[in-house]
């Protein structure tokens, strides 16, 4: 269950090689207002350094040496603070991540209803393990912990963003068929059981519900 | 003289078949700031804003008058946290904080509320910063939650632009704020102290109580942490008053509940009822009976750090906190993990061992090493390589940990060990290998062994 411990971003005595030049560690006019905009949210600039860390890691995917040290500048702090918040939370990448991350909850509820099952079908999908990226630098496949989807299990998270829920493995073929052709996935909306009476189910009208109750089981057996 | 039992199976959630739903009432589109209004939204906030229904200390102790408990897992009454903040001083600004992290695994009702019900939590919060004159409310989402995120944001921008937020809310002379922090996936920032260091833009590591958050919170200012569901609560209360919200589910931990129930069973989901609703009619009638016709072997009651309950223990059980310590766990968040006969409890406990390896921040040495061996430890005896005397060694493990650190994870880490293995002991001993030795007796006749006195 152990997965590797990120590379060291730096080896003490070496320079880390470099991902990204001064021209392109440069933010934005738009950019640069909205972090002003969180600058002012809080005491502090140091109560901004998470939002700036999540823009930096949209706009160059993950997080080298050198973005962190270009959030430091950005907001007047310490590198090495900025680099201990980076490296403390789980979804800043901290090593260069495929075009598509497939967070693939296996947490307790997910365990019990298959999230295992779907893990292993993805990683022979497409032959790599969990912590690994293709070869062509379209997938990564990571196991995580609880994304608090648990009625819905087994699930997976796109890229820190949509998660798909109720997972099977047609829903996989499905969601890696689209993934490659570059259609992010849409907002699912989970239905509560107790709207199926009232509001037929979906309370929601500009989303797509998904009825939790109706997956079968997927996993005879649990790992 | 034996108290009388709690858990004599009637429900204490009354009517609970026609219960009306009122967090999640069933109204389309409820998300949207208007469908809101239409639907009696924000009349709470006009009320104590406008017509003077409460000064700040008044609706603070209606809150208290009400019974409400924090929902996120401590249960605490939320009118008194409230108390606890210092006397006002203007120069000295006090925060609100609302909790939406929810990481504890097993619990969803609060992705829910953003997603359904947005504007309830708003008027909740803004009230709850009425009541303790806070300057802002930060609220803490976790960062998987990034739609929901969203979905929120776009919820706090249109109470701004209702004016419902910011500089003189409704002309009444009161100025407040609210901020959404969106937090980058660790459990532990669900910890009050440690969502603030995590609001302060620090690694997430929990401080040492004293001084408590009332008198020290985010940069040193009284705070206030409450739950997601807790605050949502506050509009109910404004509104219905405090008798109604006291008279609903079970007497000493009032008020309705989202329950979110996954595991095993027919209809998994999120669903409200007063609180205080047996168990067994939540599995069997509400959630449409076991999946697959399976039986009913143990339940988590509210979130993985709650004690595991076997089927036995659960009749007769409601759940609210005084039933199920009686029962022998605690209500924790309600996030109820439901689990079948076919069951590994050996496997289920490896990964809560896992989880809490991997989220245990680091800061204290019982926690961080304790949960790597804790993890070790049922690791092999899932793989089979256990002892006997690894059941032993991990129990004295859970004393070595439990109220040996500065928050508590590593309580919520030693719990499941230690109550998994006491309720399902011949589990983890059948896959330990026999503590015998070479040249044991083990037909048991005194003849079968081969034991050579060692002289």
């Amino acid at each position: 269950m152990d997965s590797p411990s990120p590379k060291p971003l730096y080896v003490p005595g070496q320079v880390p090689e470099r991902r990204f030049s001064d021209e392109e560690l440069v933010w934005t006019a738009e950019e640069q207002q909205r972090i002003d905009g969180w600058v002012a949210q809080y005491p502090t600039s140091d109560g901004a350094v998470m939002k700036v860390l999540w823009l930096a890691q949209e706009k160059f995917a993950w997080l080298p040496a050198e973005v962190i040290k270009f959030v430091a500048e950005t907001l007047g702090l310490p590198y090495a603070k900025v680099f201990g918040v980076a490296t403390f939370y789980t979804q800043y990448y901290k090593q260069e991540m495929g075009t598509w991350v497939l967070d693939v909850c296996t947490c307790f509820a997910c365990q019990l209803c298959g999230g295992y099952d779907m893990l292993h079908y993805l990683e022979d999908q497409l032959g790599i393990t969990k912590g690994e990226t293709t070869e062509d630098g379209m997938f990564s496949i990571q196991e995580v912990e609880c994304l608090g989807a648990c009625g819905s299990a087994p699930m997976l998270q796109v890229t820190n963003g949509p998660y798909i829920h109720n997972l099977t493995a047609a829903k996989c073929d499905t969601l890696l068929a689209g993934l490659r052709a570059g259609k992010v996935p849409a907002f699912e909306s989970v239905t509560l059981p107790q709207d199926e009476d009232d509001l037929g189910g979906n309370r929601r009208s500009d989303a797509e519900a998904v009825e939790a109750y109706q997956t079968p089981p997927v996993s005879e057996t649990i790992e | 003289m034996e108290a009388p039992k709690i858990n004599d199976g009637t429900t204490k959630a009354g009517d609970w078949r026609t219960y009306q739903r009122v967090l999640l009432p069933p109204v389309r589109d409820l998300h949207q700031i208007e469908v809101y209004e239409q639907h009696g939204g924000y009349s709470a906030l006009r009320a104590v804003l406008n017509d003077g229904k409460f000064d700040p200390q008044g609706l603070g102790a209606h809150v208290k008058e009400s019974g409400l408990r924090g929902r996120g897992g401590a249960a605490f009454n939320t009118g008194m946290k409230w108390s606890f903040m210092p006397p006002v001083d203007p120069d000295v600004p006090r925060f609100l904080c609302c909790n939406g992290d929810e990481s504890e695994p097993g619990t969803f009702k609060d992705r829910q509320l953003f997603e359904y019900n947005p504007h309830l939590v708003i008027e909740g919060m803004v009230l709850g910063n009425f009541a303790i004159t806070a300057k802002a409310c930060y609220i803490y989402i976790r960062g998987e939650y990034a739609s929901w995120i969203d979905h929120f944001q776009r919820a706090v921008d249109e109470a701004y632009a209702k004016g419902y937020i910011g500089e003189n809310i409704l002309g009444s002379g009161f100025s407040t704020d609210i901020v959404v922090h969106k937090g980058a996936g660790a459990y532990i920032c669900g910890e009050e102290t440690s969502l603030m260091e995590s609001l302060e833009g620090k690694r997430g590591y929990p401080r040492v109580k004293p001084p408590f958050p009332a008198q020290k919170g985010i940069w040193g200012r009284p705070t206030t942490i409450n739950n997601v569901e807790t605050l949502a609560c506050v509009p109910l209360i404004v509104n219905h008053g405090a008798e109604w919200f006291s008279s609903m589910g079970a007497e000493r931990h009032p008020g309705p509940l989202l329950y979110g129930i996954a595991g095993h069973i027919n209809k998994p989901g999120v669903y409200e009822f007063p609180t205080g609703m047996l168990i067994s009619d939540l599995i069997d009638e509400v959630c449409g009976g076991m999946r697959g016709g399976k039986k009913f072997k143990a339940l988590v009651p509210g979130g993985s750090s709650t004690p595991v309950l076997t089927a036995e223990q659960c009749v007769g059980a409601t759940m609210d906190s005084d039933s199920l310590r009686e029962a022998g766990s605690m209500l924790g968040t309600a996030g109820m993990l439901v689990m079948d006969e076919d069951t590994d409890m050996v496997a289920f406990l490896r990964r809560i061992t896992h989880f809490y390896h991997h989220e245990s921040c680091g800061q204290c040495t019982p926690c961080r090493e304790g949960t790597g061996w804790l993890e070790k430890l049922v690791t092999r005896i899932d793989e089979g390589e256990g002892n006997m005397r690894d059941l032993d060694l991990l129990l004295d493990l859970c004393d070595q940990i439990e109220g040996r650190t500065i928050c508590a994870l590593a309580d919520a880490a030693a719990w499941p060990v230690r109550w998994t293995i006491r309720r399902f002991r011949h589990e983890f001993e059948a896959k330990c290998k026999p503590a015998v030795f070479a040249g044991a007796d083990l037909q048991g006749d005194g003849a079968s062994g081969q034991l050579v006195p060692v002289v």
